[in-house]
């Protein structure tokens, strides 16, 4: 069995004198009658291994084994096996979905990690040293230091235009991605621009077409060059990938049809005025007669960064480093927006 | 913020969890007892167990019971549970004529060496609900049988030997490999090889496996199997003496067995019969003659249609995999959803503008904080 590196106990290892010395051994952090951090060492070994081929070969997806795990498929047991994988007692884990740490699920798999590994948790970005995420990417810039877990649904990008992965490792194996370009255009001639929503098909150090999972297009610039690792593991589909720093990562696109983000224009967080974040649109219902008449606004879809900037409206999104000015993602256009009809 | 369904904490969980338990005890009733589930709802447990690929029929029935009866959803624990156990031995391969048959039709043939055996089935009763049952009758009514003395059970000679002796039927490939893949342990790649879809149609979902055989049948593919056998039994799992190096049989599982020729006219100057092989755990002959025809149906070059395809097949057939991301359109989506209401607005606007206008203009990029949103 291999010594946890960050392990804060006395010796590190599993007794292996006998069953019960072994289970006592277990005990000792984590949840009994299991090993530390749920899986046996040598899955997440194998784990492990995956993401580092991944990391050796940028947007590859890398088949592993891809345990059942004690969340259903498609609830994120592709991100959980990564995370219990990496993390370590000394490890501060954060968990979002859909952008809230009190996301029920978000909660689940943070319940899940506590009582198996038996980790420190953060709602805080900046504080945490893994965070597992499900579409979307935090508002404030991630370091060298940390980590970042996708859950991905569908990993393969060309999956929209051929659902054979034998033809598509072929196309990938050649880097052969006309398929995906004549789908890009043929949604210009239909729609007039590229109608992807989030899934946004994005190239990844030049060689790998990438399916960035299902973060909003918003969240896709900041994957290019970024100072923290990325992994996006799919449970269901056995695969893991990785975007490592530093990585140049580029949205596909024409020269006349340029990559597009979401965009807000005159909105802003009705909660902390923010004009830089992401937002979501939450209807009320007036409090009229009038049963279909609804009100709109707009909040933030960070719930912890906006939390920050309730208290602070200047906090920029990378306070805490020592450089100013970090490129992280795009500003929201708050000036001269016509014709949107909403 | 508003979205009050999304946002809990771990008591809320914790609440839904304990309200789901409180409908199991909630009613005047005696608690069912895993005994009881494993002894009179054994097609429930052999569901679970096939589904879960871990044949073990109390904690199956455990299963059953947490999962107030929902098949998938008690395999689902199942798996959870065997991809914590350590795999340390591989038992010795089984040859099926050492089963100890309680079942054994052989639609193919009128009569067949060791004769058929109909056993316990309800195949050719009326199914009438049976009010008798509401009150209870624990009489055993095979109790006044007369049968004579039993010998050993004796084995029998599988049927498609009968054919494979004169030379009809097809000779299966020599493995590529001396060791079996195994799909829990090293995920799918396609090209599958056959080991590997006999394995993942054993733990199909039963209603998928029967639909997806089904349409083969029903006129989306070419394969019309005559059932060989169809045969339920215990097989003993024999492992080798870690002392003596001799096989010794440890257990036996219930297993559902059968095996189907197809036709192939294709080869004229020797046509022959292909065939179609199916075998699950406990008792569920509609999943093995479903697996049965979808092995056969795979086996087929053309793959004209969804059930001849072994990609679209093993990709569909996984009740895990299909109950929980069918399930995850549960969670919330209002990070895609809004991404996709912006797409929508643009494609709209830019339609009604272009009404007016045919002028292009191309769209803003995303390191343009001032292009505006047509």
């Amino acid at each position: 069995m291999t010594e946890l590196p960050t392990s804060s106990d006395d010796t590190g290892s599993v007794a292996t004198d006998s069953v019960d010395a072994a289970l006592q051994s277990l005990d000792d952090e984590g949840m009994v009658g299991y090993n530390y951090a749920y899986l046996d060492e040598h899955t997440k070994r194998e784990v492990r291994r995956s993401m580092l081929k991944a990391v050796a070969i940028p947007g590859h997806q890398v088949p592993y084994a891809s345990r059942p795990m004690p969340l259903a498929r498609g609830w994120g047991t592709g991100g959980i096996q990564a995370s219990l994988s990496m993390l370590g007692p000394t490890d501060t884990f954060k968990v979002i979905d859909q952008g809230a740490d009190e996301s029920v699920n978000a909660t689940n798999i943070r319940r899940l990690a506590e009582t198996t590994a038996d980790v420190a948790t953060t709602t805080d970005t900046t504080e945490a040293d893994l965070i597992q995420s499900r579409h979307r990417i935090p508002e404030e810039v991630l370091t060298g230091e940390q980590r970042l877990v996708l859950q991905v649904p569908i990993p393969d990008a060309l999956r929209t235009v051929d659902a054979s992965d034998a033809a598509n490792r072929r196309r990938h194996g050649h880097r052969n991605y006309g398929k995906m370009w004549v789908h890009l255009y043929e949604n210009v001639v239909e729609y007039g621009e590229i109608q992807i929503a989030s899934r946004y098909p994005t190239m990844v150090a030049d060689r790998y077409l990438m399916d960035p999972s299902p973060i909003p297009r918003w969240d896709v610039p900041k994957l290019d060059d970024a100072d923290h690792l990325t992994i996006l593991a799919a449970g269901r589909e056995a695969r893991i990938y990785a975007v490592p720093p530093h990585t140049a990562v580029e949205p596909l696109a024409f020269e006349d049809r340029a990559f597009t983000v979401e965009r807000f224009p005159e909105k802003s967080c009705h909660a902390c005025g923010s004009t830089d974040t992401y937002l979501v649109e939450v209807s009320e219902e007036l409090g009229t007669d009038d049963a279909a008449s609804f009100e709109t606004r707009y909040a933030c879809n960070d719930s912890s960064f906006c939390e920050k900037r309730r208290e602070d409206p200047d906090l920029q999104k990378d306070h805490h480093l020592e450089r100013d000015e970090v490129q992280w993602g795009p500003m929201t256009a708050d000036a001269d927006a016509g014709g949107e009809s909403s | 913020m508003g979205y009050v369904a999304v946002t809990a904490g771990a008591e809320i969980i914790e609440r839904a969890e304990e309200l789901f338990e409180k409908q199991r005890v909630a009613g005047e009733d005696a608690d069912l007892t895993v005994e009881q589930i494993d002894g009179q709802l054994g097609r429930l447990t052999d569901q679970a167990m096939s589904e879960g690929g871990l044949y073990a029929p109390r904690l199956a029935a455990l299963a059953v019971k947490q999962a107030q009866g929902d098949t998938v959803e008690a395999a689902f624990l199942l798996r959870a549970y065997r991809s914590t156990l350590e795999r340390f031995d591989e038992t010795a391969p089984i040859d099926p004529s050492d089963m100890v048959a309680s079942r054994r039709v052989s639609p193919a043939f009128k009569d067949v060496p060791g004769g058929q055996i109909l056993g316990a089935t309800k195949d050719y009763t009326q199914r009438l609900l049976d009010f008798g049952l509401i009150d209870g009758d624990p009489t055993d009514p095979t109790e006044a049988w007369d049968l004579p003395e039993e010998g050993d059970p004796e084995e029998l000679t599988n049927v498609t030997e009968v054919l494979r002796s004169e030379g009809l039927l097809h000779e299966p490939d020599a493995p590529d490999v001396d060791q079996p893949a195994d799909t829990t342990r090293e995920s799918v790649t396609h090209p599958a090889d056959r080991d590997e879809i006999l394995q993942e149609l054993a733990r199909g979902e039963t209603g998928a496996v029967t639909a997806l055989g089904y349409s083969a049948l029903r006129g989306y593919g070419q394969v019309h199997p005559t059932l060989a056998e169809v045969r339920v039994g215990d097989l003993p799992v024999r492992i080798e003496h870690p002392y003596t190096g001799e096989e010794v049989t440890v257990t036996r599982t219930r297993v559902t067995e059968s095996e189907a020729v197809v036709p192939v006219y294709e080869k004229r100057e020797n046509p022959q019969f292909a065939f179609g092989y199916g075998l699950t755990f406990g008792r569920n002959e509609r999943k093995a003659i479903g697996m049965t025809i979808l092995d056969a149906s795979t086996q087929l070059e053309t793959a004209a249609e969804p059930a001849e395809n072994p990609e679209f097949v093993l990709d569909i057939v996984d009740g895990l995999d299909s109950f929980g991301f069918i399930e995850h359109l549960k969670l919330p989506h209002y990070v895609t959803f809004q991404s996709i209401l912006d797409r929508i607005r643009a494609i709209r606007s830019r339609a009604n503008s272009n009404d007016g206008h045919s002028e292009r203009q191309p769209a803003e990029s995303a390191t343009d904080p001032t292009g505006d949103n047509d």
